[in-house]
């Protein structure tokens, strides 16, 4: 066991439902996926058991690479979301995680680090949804205030993420608002190698300095995203 | 295509799977262990939260393997990576903490000390501690334990210290030891799977604090993938496959277990017959696999002629509190608590069994204290809070940069998971894995008396963080159960009507498979299970190389 208190299961909160044939745009709607999944040092997996008939029928393809989408503002070719989506995230993750005396989301380019995570082929559950997401929150500000989200005021911004977060939670909102969370920390907070967390502003933020002082730092050109693709593969 | 038989065919490289590997192999004989993940070397472990914690390093991903899980039979079966343990060469040896206790004489024979429990199918091991004891040893000294036995009313006999001295620890735990002595209870330093010294050719601790969770580059845990399977390796006698998923165990007509039907590292159908077939995926998993092997003669899944493969399934009781310490409050009266020692290794045990039912339970549990895990990530999501209550934007910075000015000690518990017909693991053959392979499906109903004897203990541990004087004591849970922690569904015993295997850990209806994780255990004990699993599969190779060559001897 592991002090993180992690790996257990919570049983009484039913979120993740049976498998059960039914469309992509149904399956956000419905359904929040994200739980937490209590493990190892994990805590909250993001990874939805979004399940739902991605098991043998639907192996995951290798990615392919169509190329670089566009670019971002610092330069760096983007490949999950498209320039526009691109500044939703942006728009986004800077609310969850303003700038104020302190760094903030955009600072530590974490919408670089979601771009990026969201390639990983076992993330494609999590990226349609992600993308799904986005597009609901573009919806739902241009609705509500006749403009696109990263249009409109920091505060009409954090309103309709308030609005996510507390819709029931089940739904394809609420669970859209703990990925863009979950995301955001990761990118703010984890490996620089994965594209975020630059300068390790983040860590610096949590007052987390055991990688590097007390514990090993990951050797030099250490590559994250790599080792996640290869993980165990010692050919 | 059949591959050569062998002698030994074991399905799992953990606590269960390697101590067999290694004796077996030093006995002379030839041993295959399949394992379903990879073999990561040390230069693999590597302090990368995203990587090793929240991505399929060491977990499946729950769309790709699945558990199905629901609270009771008219439940909802949800999908998770709960009760999984590692899938890589060392299993769950590999990413565990190393909380490495014994069980008590009390924990053999629960059944009679408690008399019968309406509600619960609680029943006595075949064996008993002094039977087990001298495993104990062995396995303390073959995978290195680090601990100081010190006398109180539950410590369990012990002919000898533990292999190697404890592991420094931070000054919080004479504060702990003061507080418990004011309290008329006993501080024990909790051993530790993790050496304190060079060892068998291994570097010690060097007292990283990214430990449970991660990998150890140093070889300092004792994981099986550090100490048994290079020694196994090491005899000549035993082969490790890894990327090898075990689908099935075959039988001849005769009804012996003929070979283990695998998907190999390139996703090959592989067929490995041996004269032995031991069994060690975790309670859960290895429930699964017998019950996936079905054949005429075994309609129901291997062994299961009984019907009790998968039942009686046992996790650990959990319940934890955690104290915040802010820095910039205490630091000056207390300046130990920048002391960057990871370890704390204290436990309470002064409540294992209780006298007396005043409290409403009578089998209660261990206290273990330990700072809380530094992973940034686990940290922030968990100040984040999730649903309607959670916050973002300058609330969750404000509770971030808190988190910055604070140490947090906290207490898990550890407490008696009392077996119930109404906890058991089933296969669901609507839902398959990414193999094709159809996935455990686990239903649990908790016991009462579990959940106020881990209230109780919670309780209790609290007065210790209060007489530490935190600026916060925050409760956790009361009513957790830690899934890593499994046993159960193959419980041993001398009747093959209420039992699966028999004390040896062979099945009662096939004569030559053996289950070697923690399956065997009718009751899991009050304390984490990791070397009891170990020392139990000593003893299993024990008997099973006795037995072996005794038929070699008389040509049988």
């Amino acid at each position: 066991m592991h002090p993180d208190a992690a790996k257990r299961l919570a049983l009484g909160y039913a979120r993740a439902p049976m498998p059960r044939a039914r469309s992509p745009r149904q399956r956000l709607s419905r359904r929040s996926f994200i739980r937490r999944l209590t493990f190892l040092g994990g805590g909250v997996v993001l990874l939805g058991p979004l399940a739902c008939k991605r098991s043998s029928e639907e192996a995951p393809k290798p990615a392919t690479d169509p190329g670089p989408l566009g670019t971002a503002p610092g330069g760096q070719h983007h490949r999950t979301f498209s320039s526009f989506e691109l500044a939703v995230v942006t728009a986004a993750t800077e609310r969850i995680l303003p700038r104020d005396e302190d760094p903030g989301a955009l600072d530590a380019d974490v919408p670089v680090y979601i771009d990026r995570i969201l390639q990983t082929p076992e993330m494609k559950p999590m990226r349609d949804d992600f993308l799904e997401g986005l597009a609901a929150l573009e919806r739902r500000s241009q609705r509500m205030f006749q403009k696109g989200f990263s249009a409109i005021t920091p505060a009409q911004q954090d309103e309709l993420l308030t609005l996510f977060k507390d819709s029931p939670p089940q739904s394809g909102e609420a669970h859209f608002l703990e990925l863009l969370t979950v995301l955001t920390l990761e990118g703010f907070l984890g490996d620089p190698s994965y594209g975020g967390n630059k300068g390790k502003v983040g860590w610096r933020l949590m007052g987390f300095d055991a990688v590097g002082t007390i514990a090993m730092a990951p050797p030099e050109g250490y590559d994250g995203p790599k080792c996640l693709r290869e993980c165990g593969v010692h050919k | 295509m059949s591959l050569p038989e062998v002698d030994i065919c074991i399905i799992g490289s953990g606590a269960g799977g390697a101590p067999m590997a290694l004796e077996l192999g030093r006995a002379g004989f030839k041993v295959v262990v399949l394992e379903k993940g990879p073999h990561y070397r040390p230069q693999d472990f590597v302090h990368d939260e995203i990587l090793n914690s929240r991505r399929n390093f060491f977990m499946p991903l729950p769309w790709e393997e699945p558990h199905l899980l629901r609270k009771g039979a008219k439940g909802k079966y949800e999908r998770s990576s709960a009760a999984w343990t590692a899938n890589c060469v060392g299993g769950g040896t590999v990413h565990m903490s190393g909380f490495f206790y014994r069980l008590k004489p009390v924990d053999f024979r629960l059944r009679s000390t408690l008399g019968a429990v309406a509600g619960s199918t609680i029943a006595d091991w075949p064996i008993s501690y002094e039977d087990l004891a001298p495993f104990y040893d062995k396995a303390e000294q073959e995978l290195g334990v680090s601990g100081q036995a010190v006398a109180h009313p539950f410590a369990e006999p012990r002919s000898a210290p533990y292999p190697l001295p404890p592991l420094d620890v931070h000054p919080v735990a004479g504060e702990i030891d003061k507080a418990c002595k004011g309290m008329g209870w006993h501080s024990l330093p909790t051993a530790r799977g993790i050496i304190s010294r060079p060892y068998k050719g291994r570097a010690p601790c060097a007292y990283c604090a990214l430990c449970g969770s991660y990998g150890c580059e140093m070889g300092a845990k004792s994981g099986t993938n550090a100490s048994l399977i290079p020694a196994a390796v090491a005899t000549g006698n035993v082969q490790v496959r890894p990327g090898c998923m075990a689908r099935t165990v075959e039988v001849d007509k005769k009804g012996r277990a003929r070979s283990v039907i695998y998907l190999d590292a390139d996703g090959v159908t592989q067929e490995q017959p041996a004269k032995v077939i031991v069994v060690s995926c975790t309670a859960v998993e290895s429930a699964r696999l017998l019950l996936n092997s079905t054949s005429s003669r075994f309609a129901s899944g291997l062994a299961n002629g009984s019907g009790l493969v998968g039942k009686n399934l046992i996790f650990s009781s959990f319940g934890e509190s955690q104290a915040t310490f802010r820095l910039s409050k205490q630091a000056e009266k207390r300046p130990w608590l920048k002391d960057p020692g990871p370890f704390v290794n204290r436990s309470i045990q002064d409540f294992y069994l209780m006298p007396d039912e005043r409290f409403g339970f009578r089998k209660g549990g261990t206290m273990g204290f330990m700072w809380a895990h530094p992973n940034p990530i686990h940290a922030a999501t968990g100040l984040a809070g999730s649903g309607s209550s959670a916050v973002f934007g300058k609330e969750l910075k404000d509770r971030m940069r808190a988190y910055r000015d604070s140490r947090i000690l906290l207490f898990e518990v550890y407490g008696e998971f009392l077996p119930t017909p109404g906890s058991y693991v089933g296969v669901e053959s609507a839902v398959k894995d990414k193999h094709g392979i159809p996935v455990a499906a686990i239903t649990v109903e908790r016991h009462p008396t579990d959940l106020v004897a881990t209230r109780f203990l919670v309780e209790r541990g609290e007065e210790v963080l209060l007489r530490l004087e935190p600026d916060e004591l925050k409760r956790t849970t009361t009513a957790g159960e830690t899934t890593i922690l499994q046993h159960g569904t193959c419980r041993f015993g001398d009747d093959a009507a209420t039992s699966v295997l028999d004390r040896n850990c062979r099945a009662h209806e096939v004569p030559n498979l053996y289950v070697v994780d923690g399956s065997f255990m009718p009751t899991g004990g009050s304390v984490p299970s990791t070397l009891t699993i170990a020392a139990n599969s000593f003893r299993v190779a024990s008997h099973l190389v006795r037995t072996l060559k005794q038929g070699v001897a008389s040509g049988g």
